[in-house]
């Protein structure tokens, strides 16, 4: 992924600000965990008590400032999951909340919300000798008429369980951060990346886990595009000119015949069978 | 919904069709809105800005379908579109 450029500041105490944020986010517990603000022609994005990233108009410029305490590993972290994918969808990119793994040498995307497995499916693959291109924040590009995944920053976070069940101890990880027990592992000879860019082939929207098996089916264009739009990162959805030309993307891959839903029960000792649908299914439709 | 009224597409609305069906975008708000295939149909024929009587016509000539079916399915995605601010009154 071609980032914006950090600038990381000192620590500062978070300033109360005049204006109420625009738009926010929550935690899958309720709590607020992001703060969305216009400021002067860009952007502040607040991360409560640990980082404000001051975002340009452009989104080519990124300033940090980690509030008082916090680790710069915790705003790393921020700026590479959090802030990068936004400041990306206001240059005009398209970045969707989904990992990728290479297979016979084209991208082969899993979109969905958080907790649906992505980053476990891909490191499922990636210490099964096929390298991912990213765990989250998939930037795709239009290159020569076809789309094209860009690789992201070569790590993978995982949660405890997926951990013990799926990375070698002797894997290298990053410092932890200050607001998850994910682990960040770094990539290397036991967890393959991929720092190419790869034609995009599939995209496989993760189900529920309600499926008694592995099981593949096509997704509507319809259906495709809505989850295409639930799960893409932008910056200011009231910026008409950007959404619409968002909206005219995301519309134009819905089209293309390369959606499917993948379900399966979200048990570790069935992920083998899960790579091996995947694969099959890649491989033995060119379509 | 007054079915005498000529209905109008909103000027802050995208759609795209994919596949047989169509999503609708408001751009004011940021929100999106699926129509079938049925609905798809009634979206474009509005897009000509036709009356709704001649709308219910020419979908009963192409779709079987009862008349008073129909009149009542188009007047509750009708209803749907005028709340969500995707149509209004011409």
């Amino acid at each position: 992924m071609i980032g914006p450029v950090l600038h990381l500041h000192d620590a500062q105490p978070q300033a109360k600000l005049s204006q109420l944020p625009f738009h926010h986010w929550h935690s899958p517990a309720g709590h607020p965990w992001a703060e969305f603000y216009r400021v002067g022609d860009g952007y502040l994005l607040r991360f409560p008590q640990l980082a404000d990233f001051e975002i340009s108009a452009d989104g080519k410029e990124v300033d940090a400032r980690p509030a008082p305490g916090v680790q710069d590993s915790t705003v790393e972290h921020l700026f590479l999951n959090q802030a990068t994918p936004l400041a990306l969808s206001k240059q005009g990119k398209l970045v969707l909340h989904a990992s990728a793994v290479e297979i016979e040498g084209t991208a082969v995307a899993f979109i969905g919300r958080s907790g649906r497995g992505k980053s476990t499916l891909a490191a499922s693959f990636a210490t099964h000798g096929i390298r991912f291109l990213t765990d989250d924040g998939l930037h795709l590009e239009r290159v020569d008429g076809k789309i094209v995944c860009l690789p992201s920053h070569p790590s993978i976070r995982v949660w405890e369980d997926s951990k013990q069940a799926l990375v070698p101890d002797t894997s290298m990880r990053a410092p932890p951060v200050e607001y998850t027990t994910k682990t960040r592992f770094l990539a290397g000879p036991e967890i393959l990346f991929c720092n190419e860019p790869r034609p995009l082939r599939r995209i496989y929207s993760l189900g529920s886990g309600a499926a008694g098996e592995v099981t593949i089916s096509r997704v509507r264009p319809a259906a495709a595009l809505m989850d295409l739009v639930r799960n893409s990162f932008l910056l200011d959805i009231g910026e008409q000119e950007m959404l619409a030309r968002h909206f005219d993307e995301i519309s134009r891959l819905a089209a293309l015949p390369i959606h499917f839903e993948l379900d399966y029960p979200r048990r570790y000792e069935i992920l083998s069978r899960v790579r091996e649908a995947v694969v099959r299914h890649v491989t033995e439709d060119p379509s | 919904m007054t079915f005498a009224k000529t209905l109008a597409i909103a000027p802050d609305v995208m759609a795209r069709q994919v596949g047989d069906e169509t999503v609708l975008l408001h751009l004011a708000s940021g929100g999106y809105f699926g129509l079938d295939a049925v609905g798809s149909r009634f979206w474009q024929l509005l897009g000509e800005r036709r009356p709704f009587p001649e709308i219910v016509d020419v979908m009963l000539a192409e779709y079987d379908v009862r008349r008073e079916d129909l009149e009542r399915d188009l007047g509750r995605l009708i209803d749907e579109l005028l709340k969500q601010s995707l149509v209004g009154e011409a």
